[in-house]
């Protein structure tokens, strides 16, 4: 369980997913096709994962599985995981996948996450250690946010273990005060 | 849509630099807290249009209590997000205490990205930390690592002025000039950007 002040998970839980009511209720904006200030019964709306999973367990709405997770990315993954821009289709699109897994009760999904990140994670690892720092730009936008992280821990180990094998100073500026330097007058 | 706001103020944490601090959102942590006040009317009215309907609030299931299950599911939301975002700058600077606020003033753009009660809570940081240390006669905050010779070389990047207190010796710490530092001296000069190691 994600810690309740983690952001990403946050982020994780404001991605959409199509759900049909099966309960009517008053007074919410959410439905647009909507004239009132209402949703009727049988309704399909797109709702934020936090609010549809709270009104699933309650039996008001039913889920069913989110666009990221439709047929076309899954012939996609299956064809070459490690070229499929995942971070267009869903940022957090492993941690999404897993939350949305016992929503929907799809067991193709686990399936689907398992193997997508056993390719891409090799991949990432690869790209890397080799890709000199300049043509890293184009391999980072395919990256969902896990694997953004994994990139940048493998590139900051391997600049930690250079360090360590050429020396250089220990001391050196608190990075929280960011990047800049004053001009020199 | 329901809790889009506070998404946006979370985002905007988010898409900055790891561990750098934005400027804090008034403007947008305003309009999230008067969207709760939104809510909490909204939720209110429902609940007091089934009471006058004589249903049990606990108990009835109609189109009433999903809305204003709703507005409750949202008001919740918006506080988890309001409360991540303070959590979340509450922590850096905490780090900025350690690493730079131990014994002056944080830089001025710095101090801009901060709200009021935040830079109270850097103020009572620092505070806490350095009666700590003076108690235990300890100081907590510098390099973990045993260095290999109590002295080191550094370069002076900016003006400095008189205000370095040095344990064995005065100098005149103009920028560019080199000096041979105690380490412990240096440090936290080092840390906040005023000087640099030199390694040879």
């Amino acid at each position: 369980m994600a810690s309740y002040y983690d952001i990403d998970d946050i982020l994780t839980e404001e991605e959409l997913v199509p759900v049909v009511f099966h309960k009517a209720a008053n007074g919410v904006i959410i439905d647009p096709s909507s004239e009132t200030n209402s949703v009727e019964q049988g309704a399909k709306v797109e709702l934020p994962l936090w609010l549809a999973q709270e009104l699933h367990w309650r039996q008001a709405v039913s889920i069913s599985a989110p666009p990221c997770f439709n047929q076309k990315t899954r012939l996609e993954i299956q064809a070459d995981a490690a070229c499929v821009d995942l971070r267009s289709r869903c940022p957090y699109f492993y941690e999404f996948g897993c939350k949305i897994l016992p929503l929907v009760g799809d067991k193709t999904i686990e399936i689907l996450l398992l193997s997508a990140f056993k390719i891409r994670y090799k991949e990432t690892l690869t790209k890397a250690y080799t890709a000199a720092y300049t043509a890293t730009s184009k391999v980072l936008t395919l990256l969902t946010r896990e694997e953004t992280n994994l990139y940048e821990a493998a590139q900051s180990s391997m600049a930690a273990f250079k360090k360590w094998r050429m020396g250089g100073p220990r001391l050196q500026r608190a990075s929280v005060l960011g990047r800049k330097r004053k001009p020199v007058n | 849509m329901h809790g889009r706001k506070a998404y946006q103020l979370v985002k905007e944490f988010a898409s900055g630099e790891k561990g750098q601090l934005k400027p804090f959102n008034r403007e947008l942590f305003g309009r999230v807290l008067e969207e709760c006040n939104e809510h909490h009317g909204a939720l209110q009215s429902l609940i007091r249009k089934m009471q006058e309907e004589g249903l049990d609030v606990q108990t009835a299931r109609n189109a009433d209590h999903y809305g204003a299950l709703i507005h409750h599911l949202s008001l919740t939301r918006n506080k988890r997000c309001l409360m991540a975002y303070m959590y979340n700058r509450a922590e850096i600077i905490r780090v900025l205490a350690w690493k730079v606020g131990l014994l002056h003033e944080l830089p001025e753009e710095i101090q801009e990205k901060l709200s009021d009660s935040e830079e109270e809570y850097f103020k009572d940081h620092a505070k806490t930390l350095k009666s700590y240390m003076s108690q235990m006669g300890l100081d907590v905050n510098v390099d973990m690592v045993p260095p290999k010779d109590p002295y080191i070389k550094v370069r002076v990047l900016e003006d400095v002025g008189g205000g370095i207190i040095l344990s064995d010796k005065s100098a005149n710490f103009a920028r560019h000039s080199m000096h041979f530092l105690k380490r412990t001296d240096a440090e936290q000069y080092i840390a906040r950007g005023l000087m640099e190691e030199l390694t040879s």
